[in-house]
């Protein structure tokens, strides 16, 4: 089993700002006065894992605990502040709902921006094109601008791009609660075949019921900290005593 | 500097894509679509005639052919900083989901006003043959102002896309720098009627020597002088890799600003 992603002590702090930054006038009031109105916060702090081909990896936490963090700097969005993150393989992203559209292009353009922004030829995503449209099922409106589109139509497109350029290592972002009951049932067709074929998945998620259908180890995140790793029926009953602790 | 090869190289046809979208969102739902990147350039020529040379009176021969000559390459200069200015910001939502690299946004954003300022020499040549003005061979120089003309206004371009990441007021500055900037280059007048008082302040304005390019080419006829070929294309070269140098210093922290 070839390692995948591999995470060692791995810190990533941002500077909060408490009002918007984006200013020059701010800019001018830190020459002045201490720059007060920023704080450092640690999302993770210090976590190592590995994963390896044909693991699908469920990460769960409360708000905050740094899942879509780790899913980021997984993704290669950015560098880790400290500690080194180890990527292999062709990753694709699907973090938070239609990872980069362009609202007004059809869902036809949309494909070939997307599949080249995923590191796909634009001979190879002409080759695909057919398939992605059929599975994500969207008839007539492929030719329509995305804007026009349900949430629903928006996860279904993204979807298929992603799983369709043939990835090593999919990154779903909680994606999937947006779909009905019979893009769910394709979806975990798609997710099995997946696993199937030894591909990894990373999955975020604060639905138990769907980590416990789709992975087969949990990684349970506090405060930047992994706090349990392992089975999901033991890492979900933890989770679960964790959420009703009171605070 | 060999980086930025690389990553054109690597995402020629993702800057190709967004070029072409850039265009396409810039002239969907128009009736007259692309029509319009030729129209725009002959109605400023048109407006800008008819004040100078009707109303004011400036006193040179063939006005429109000696405006257009400049105004086309400085249009396509103050087109290109207003789009790529935000092009880092605008994909926000894109940059925080996939890696990318960054370079791609800018570069889309000029290579999109490249054929935007393509497509607008046919009304140049459309004012030559209508008002039969002769055309020089001299026109084979071009390119070097062209040169010189594209790397100054990429090394402007990355550098703003940068600096607004981060100060979200550099895109209103741009304006106005983009203004001023315009009545302080020779489009509208000739240098050469400037008093020699200030003769020495344009020397500092790179813009100047890569306008006198087109302009000496196109309406004189003639070649400009060494020093001017020397001025625009080091200018040019220096601004770049300035601009670039910026940009690559900054693109790492993007994401956390935008």
């Amino acid at each position: 089993m070839a390692l995948r992603i591999h995470f060692e002590n791995v810190v990533q702090r941002y500077r909060v700002i408490r009002e918007r930054p984006d200013s020059l006038r701010e800019a001018f009031t830190k020459i002045f006065r201490r720059n007060s109105n920023t704080h450092d916060f640690e999302a993770l702090s210090g976590i190592s894992f590995d994963v390896h081909d044909g693991e699908v990896l469920g990460l769960i936490g409360r708000n905050g605990s740094g899942k879509s963090t780790a899913l980021k700097l997984i993704a290669g969005v950015f560098e880790p502040t400290s500690g080194k993150v180890e990527v292999s393989g062709k990753v694709a992203p699907m973090i938070e709902l239609g990872a980069g559209f362009h609202i007004d292009l059809t869902g036809r353009e949309n494909i070939v921006i997307n599949g080249l922004m995923l590191g796909l030829s634009r001979k190879e995503i002409m080759a695909r094109e057919q398939a992605i449209i059929d599975f994500a099922g969207l008839g007539e409106f492929i030719d329509s601008p995305v804007k026009q589109y349900s949430s629903g139509m928006f996860m279904r497109l993204a979807f298929s791009i992603a799983t369709e350029t043939d990835p090593d290592i999919l990154l779903i972002d909680e994606i999937l609660a947006v779909g009905d009951a019979e893009f769910q049932e394709k979806c975990d067709a798609r997710i099995q075949d997946f696993r199937d074929r030894e591909k990894t998945i990373v999955f975020v998620s604060h639905s138990p019921i769907l980590v416990r259908r789709i992975c087969d180890r949990v990684i349970l995140l506090d405060h930047g900290k992994i706090l349990a790793d392992g089975g999901p029926e033991q890492v979900l009953e933890q989770y679960d005593s964790l959420v009703h602790q009171p605070a | 500097m060999w980086n930025l090869f690389q990553e054109i190289r690597k995402n020629r046809e993702l800057i190709w894509a967004l070029a072409l979208k850039e265009l396409r969102v810039r002239y969907k739902r128009s009736a007259l679509g692309f029509i319009w990147a030729l129209l725009n350039p002959l109605m400023m020529m048109v407006i800008l005639t008819i004040v100078f040379s009707t109303i004011t009176r400036i006193a040179v021969d063939y006005y429109p052919v000696f405006l257009i000559s400049a105004l086309l390459p400085w249009t396509f200069f103050s087109q290109t900083l207003s789009y790529s200015v935000e092009s880092i910001v605008i994909n926000a939502e894109l940059l925080k989901k996939i890696r990318v690299a960054k370079s791609v946004f800018p570069l889309a954003a000029l290579i999109a006003n490249v054929i935007n300022f393509m497509l607008s020499l046919v009304p140049l040549l459309l004012i030559l043959a209508v008002l039969r003005f002769p055309f020089h061979w001299t026109w084979i120089y071009l390119p070097v102002p062209l040169l010189g003309l594209f790397l100054f206004t990429a090394g402007c371009a990355f550098f703003f896309a940068a600096a607004n990441v981060f100060f979200r007021d550099v895109s209103h500055i741009l304006q106005i720098i983009l203004t001023a900037w315009f009545y302080l280059s020779p489009v509208l007048y000739s240098p050469d009627f400037l008093s020699p008082k200030y003769k020495l302040l344009f020397r500092f304005n790179p813009m100047m020597y890569i306008l006198n390019g087109f302009r000496m080419a196109i309406y004189y006829g003639q070649l400009p002088t060494m020093q001017n070929i020397a001025a625009s294309l080091l200018l040019g070269t220096v601004t770049f890799v300035a601009g670039y140098w910026v940009f690559r210093r900054l693109e790492r922290s993007f994401v956390f600003y935008v």
